[in-house]
């Protein structure tokens, strides 16, 4: 018989957008019961952000608000006031685990700070997650993650040579941040499982992208040298990059291709019927097809171009050179390796009928982790929350809903 | 936090981050080195020195000890298979079939040893139609998503510079690992942790993947702010849906990343960098008075046209070029801007905040001292993840090893 790894774990999400709710997500998928506190007033930015269901702008329709927070409880909550601070006080006191991505000094002027909350639980295990961390200069930066790639070097680091610095897709730090906090946050758990002592976190999205380039900043203290952009080539193989295929409905298609070494790029040259190129003495080293990179680049795309991509994909993977179709959302749900591990897991949704969201990225063997149902909508576990968590009787919940505090 | 834990680690460059996360928060991680060193030790970016020092491994191998054993010979895997017997976690991104020619593989290992986690790192998962492919970084990359929607104009889809993808994975393997152990405290059984990087990266789309699943044909919107695009306006400030060339600046000294985000959740900080344009008299009415968070409801009904945004935004470049990065950085924080510094390492390096919060450890890399990201998180309470020493030489650690572990 299995049960769920995380069993029995309480955890209080106080967390927004995406770097927070994350955490929470994931410890909600083996089993944790997490419940989530938010606000219909102020509406949180990931239920205003695409993709939507149908492509309708809707604060109940957001994949990327259920992506974030499926399986968790929602509790809506007026957390200015006082009487919305007590139901937050009372849910600590359930919890094992709080979560937060407030600005940083702003749970103190709630008096909702780790120093206050453990004086009552010394076993409390609280993360704090923001942009630069809870303390030093930049701690009161303002900022969604985005924020968060320009002073950890990414957006300085991606883009063409010859062009402005791309940067990354989306606020990358939020997707870098979520996955170091949780791996501290799990081994604090560890720790507390052993000696019972609790723990506070504090993770700083800026710190967590810089962790992720450490390679290259060593390379800084070691010798100087400051990394810079350099499209899709690497410094390890050539060819390395990104072609183009044949249109499928109107729609660019592309393939990426890397040979990992000489006897990959042959088979690659062989793949593209160019025997002469296979064969080509000054291609026999890395060092040698780097110095003709624009040409091979030239040939490969050249060979792309007439062909689909995913046939390129075939091609290439049957001689054994890496390659793979650039897979878009439309690709997404029919890859036939995300289908055999089933990480698209379809979910019943009270608005839309059924939604999407990924499942883990991990499969356990005998604890396996599954999203527990759809992301909350706005208050939809207010009343269960309230009474069956909290305990608290219907006149008190009645309370709370007349004095607007339940928003 | 792990003091109590023994990770065997028969990772290469693909799974090398997730054994340095463990040992940071206090495990024993033993790297594990086929005889001539791992592929690892020449993963980019390689640092010509005296020796050629790949800065990868110095930083992805810090803080554990080392072992080497020939492969080839049957009684050196032998004692490899003793001091997998001993540890409490193996982990590993070696490719499938050599494990099971070394009897290494999970199968063979939990046996017997039904206590031992054991968690494999690849690019598609354990089996599969995918599994046996032949994958690189930038594969892994294309084939989960983010690489497809990463377009500078009609270029190629753009790579995310450095290697990242086995990075998303080997920190996903040390939270699935981290789960299983907790799972074990409870039930004293181990179990396999199948970590697919493919999956792992699909979070860095900012739930792109998921756009099709859910019925959204229009995700990625690559327009004007404020423009209506199938019915809806972004309003998000996230930057994922904006160009380019409209988010970069030139300043006096650099350049910063800023976009002029409008709509209820973002239009405050717009709101801010006009208040400091008007301030220094750079701006003029009635520009200098708009309310961003209505802007785009004014772009809507036709009340303002693009025009009045181009005027906007050559005030604000005009300005930017009088300013440095320091300047940007110093207002962006105390007038709340969504507007930052863009860094390379040499700003990273140089920061006073990360200074102060003590982010760097120090290693050794041959003589030199050179300053490493040291804290992946910040801990009161026990004592939290920092980098514990320097990466192993080969085979440094295999004598000592053996005699603690067999004993």
């Amino acid at each position: 018989m299995t049960t769920d790894a995380l069993a029995g774990l309480k955890v209080l999400d106080l967390s927004w957008v995406v770097a927070g709710p994350l955490i929470g997500r994931t410890l909600a998928d083996f089993g944790a019961t997490v419940v989530r506190v938010e606000s219909s007033v102020r509406v949180e930015t990931a239920r205003l952000m695409q993709p939507f269901h149908g492509g309708v702008q809707d604060k109940e329709g957001s994949a990327l608000f259920g992506n974030c927070n499926a399986g968790k409880l929602g509790l809506t909550l007026d957390l200015k006031s006082e009487e919305g601070q007590q139901v937050v006080r009372d849910l600590v006191a359930w919890a094992d685990v709080v979560v937060e991505s407030f600005s940083p000094g702003q749970l103190r002027k709630w008096g909702l700070d780790y120093e206050t909350l453990r004086a009552g639980k010394p076993d409390l295990v609280m993360l704090s997650t923001s942009i630069a961390g809870q303390h030093g200069p930049w701690s009161t930066l303002a900022g969604f993650g985005n924020v968060g790639s320009s002073l950890s070097g990414f957006q300085h680091l991606v883009g063409y040579e010859d062009r402005l610095p791309m940067g990354t897709f989306g606020p990358y730090t939020d997707y870098v941040g979520p996955r170091l906090a949780l791996v501290t946050l799990l081994a604090a758990l560890e720790n507390r499982r052993r000696t019972g002592e609790g723990a506070y976190i504090d993770v700083s999205q800026v710190e967590a992208g810089i962790y992720f380039l450490s390679p290259q900043v060593a390379q800084f203290g070691y010798d100087g040298t400051i990394a810079e952009r350099q499209g899709n080539r690497d410094q390890q193989y050539a060819p390395h990059g990104v072609f183009g295929c044949r249109q499928v409905d109107g729609k660019d298609r592309f393939v990426a291709v890397v040979a990992r070494d000489t006897a990959e790029w042959r088979a690659l040259a062989r793949a593209m019927s160019r025997p002469d190129l296979a064969d080509r003495a000054d291609l026999a080293t890395v060092e040698g097809r780097r110095a003709a990179q624009d040409e091979i680049e030239s040939a490969v795309a050249a060979w792309t171009s007439g062909l689909a991509a995913t046939e390129v994909e075939r091609v290439l993977q049957s001689a054994g050179v890496p390659a793979h179709l650039a897979v878009t959302s439309d690709d997404y749900p029919a890859d036939s390796q995300l289908g055999h591990r089933g990480h698209l897991v379809e979910l019943p949704h009270p608005r839309h009928g059924t939604t999407w969201v990924e499942g883990p990225r991990y499969a356990l063997s005998e604890t396996p982790g599954r999203p527990r149902g759809a992301a909350p909508t706005l208050g939809q576990h207010n009343e269960m929350v309230l009474t069956e968590i909290l305990g608290y009787d219907a006149e008190r919940v009645a309370v709370l809903t007349e004095g607007g505090i339940l928003r | 936090m792990l003091e109590h834990l023994r990770v065997l680690d028969l990772t290469d460059e693909r799974g090398l981050l997730c054994g340095r996360l463990l040992a940071d928060l206090g495990a024993d991680v033993v790297q594990v080195e086929p005889a001539g060193g791992s592929t690892a030790r020449q993963a980019p970016p390689v640092a010509e020195g005296a020796a050629p020092s790949s800065m990868y491994w110095e930083a992805f191998a810090a803080g554990k000890r080392g072992a080497a054993f020939d492969l080839d010979d049957p009684q050196e895997v032998a004692r490899l298979r003793l001091l997998a017997d001993a540890a409490d976690i193996v982990v590993t991104s070696w490719p499938r079939p050599r494990l099971e020619a070394l009897g290494l593989d999970p199968a063979t290992l939990r046996a017997d040893r039904p206590g031992l986690v054991y968690t494999v790192v690849s690019a598609f998962g354990w089996d599969g139609p995918k599994a046996p492919y032949a994958d690189t970084d930038l594969v892994v990359w294309a084939a989960g998503g983010p690489l497809a929607p990463h377009r500078d104009g009609d270029l190629p889809p753009l790579r995310i510079s450095v290697p990242q993808a086995f990075l998303h994975a080997a920190a996903d393997a040390a939270a699935g690992t981290m789960i299983a152990v907790l799972a074990r405290g409870a039930t004293g059984r181990g179990q396999v942790v199948d970590v697919s990087a493919q999956e792992a990266v699909g979070v860095a789309t900012l739930a792109r993947v998921l756009a099709t699943a859910v019925g959204d044909d229009h995700p990625e919107w690559q327009t004007t702010p404020g423009k209506r695009t199938g019915g809806r306006t972004d309003q998000s400030g996230s930057g994922a849906a904006t160009p380019n060339s409209l988010k970069k600046w030139h300043c006096r000294d650099g350049m910063v990343e800023l976009h002029l985000s409008m709509g209820p959740a973002a239009g405050t900080f717009t709101n801010n960098l006009f208040a400091w344009l008007r301030d220094e008299g750079a701006v003029e009415e009635p520009v200098a008075s708009w309310d961003w968070r209505v802007v785009p409801d004014r772009l809507v009904s036709g009340e303002l046209g693009h025009d009045d945004l181009d005027v906007a935004r050559a005030a604000v470049r005009a300005f930017l070029l009088t300013r440095t990065k320091a300047e940007v950085l110093d207002a962006a924080i105390r007038r709340r801007l969504l507007c930052m510094a863009i860094f390379d390492m040499a700003d990273i390096a140089a920061s006073p905040h990360l200074e102060e919060r003590g982010f760097w450890g120090h290693v050794d890399v041959g003589s030199t001292d050179v300053k490493l990201p040291g804290r992946m998180a910040q801990v009161r309470g026990p004592e939290g993840p920092r980098v514990r020493g320097r990466a192993p030489l080969v085979g440094e650690h295999t004598d000592v090893v053996l005699r603690e572990w067999l004993r």
